[in-house]
């Protein structure tokens, strides 16, 4: 069992079946309109049973980012590697508006960038993300991410923004 | 965590990343016509992960099924219960490679056995959309008796097809 990150205001561990009502209420909320499977009960839960599986396959994937004096799930962050994808990628999603604009999600991606490589021995990571997605590129950018124009992305239409190792 | 079942010609065992490609390959194909799909190789990358998921979250779920000799996946069956569903069902679903052979009829017996003699369940469905002629042979030879329909908000219409119940296989 992969143990958890620990950051200054943050813990980041492995999701647990018990953080799906969580999850499901996020994604049932008109907030989550932006995510595809918003709204449709039965893709939330499959999407939320992919995000266990994805670590019962990889002992890796999004870890579910926590405060850390509580346990309730706020955000999910960290690698999603299809087999077939050119690249492992660091996705992630905030599941609480009520957390945004005070810094944590950049926190907990620095944390999982920072265990992708010298943990999991990433040599480089990208993310993907929707031009449209405005507040995500900040994020990427705040992380010291660049967009890479050469690089090929496995879902048409998003853009490739690259970490490097020192950004993290 | 994934239990690991046998049946003569057949093994029933937990999804690994050999098998997405066979697995892709299936729910990219018209085979998955009455199952959603087709669905693109993210799509059933995020359902391959989904399946092993069910397994936490539920403490049951889905099966490959796999040559017995050469470990080759011919199709998934087993127990499914996503939160959309109007109860737990045996599903079954067979590759091209399995086609033809009764390997689902094999596999989704071994599956009803697991439920009914290991998980304890007293009753069972199974999910069928009635234009798949070949599923719904299946369930009829399995026992099966069509309860009545069920609207699905996506899928669609589905039929509710009933399995014998333990007491009535013994």
């Amino acid at each position: 069992m992969t143990a958890p990150l620990t950051t200054e205001r943050l813990i980041l561990r492995r999701p647990i079946p018990a953080d799906w009502p969580v999850y499901r209420d996020f994604m049932m909320s008109e907030r989550a309109s932006y995510f595809s499977s918003s709204g449709d009960l039965g893709a939330t839960w499959k999407a939320f049973a992919a995000e266990l599986g994805h670590w019962q396959m990889y002992d890796a994937g999004l870890w579910a980012v926590t405060f850390r004096d509580s346990d309730t799930i706020i955000g999910l962050i960290g690698p999603w590697h299809p087999p077939h994808w050119p690249e492992k990628e660091i996705g992630w999603m905030m599941l609480s508006v009520d957390v945004e604009g005070k810094g944590f999600a950049t926190e907990a991606a620095r944390a999982s960038l920072t265990h992708a490589f010298d943990v999991l021995g990433w040599t480089t990571a990208v993310s993907y993300i929707d031009p449209a997605n405005a507040r995500s590129i900040r994020l990427a950018e705040k992380l010291g991410a660049v967009l890479d124009k050469a690089a090929t992305s496995p879902m048409p239409g998003t853009l490739v923004y690259r970490h490097e190792r020192a950004a993290a | 965590m994934i239990p690991v079942l046998h049946t003569e010609r057949l093994t029933l065992r937990a999804p690994t990343w050999d098998d997405f490609d066979a697995y892709a390959a299936f729910r990219g194909s018209d085979r998955a016509k009455f199952l959603g799909g087709p669905f693109t190789r993210a799509q059933a990358f995020e359902q391959l992960c989904a399946i092993i998921g069910h397994w936490r979250l539920r403490g049951y779920g889905r099966w490959i099924v796999a040559d017995r000799e050469t470990d080759e996946p011919l199709g998934i069956v087993g127990l499914l219960y996503p939160e959309d569903w109007p109860e737990p069902e045996i599903a079954w679903s067979v590759f091209e490679a399995g086609e033809g052979r009764g390997i689902a009829h094999e596999a989704a017996l071994a599956a009803r056995d697991y439920a009914y003699n290991t998980l304890g369940w007293t009753t069972a469905i199974s999910l069928i959309d009635p234009a798949n002629t070949r599923s719904v042979a299946l369930g009829e030879r399995m026992g099966c008796k069509f309860e009545k329909t069920f609207q699905h908000e996506t899928l669609g219409t589905m039929h509710i097809w009933r399995h014998p119940a333990p007491e009535d296989l013994r």
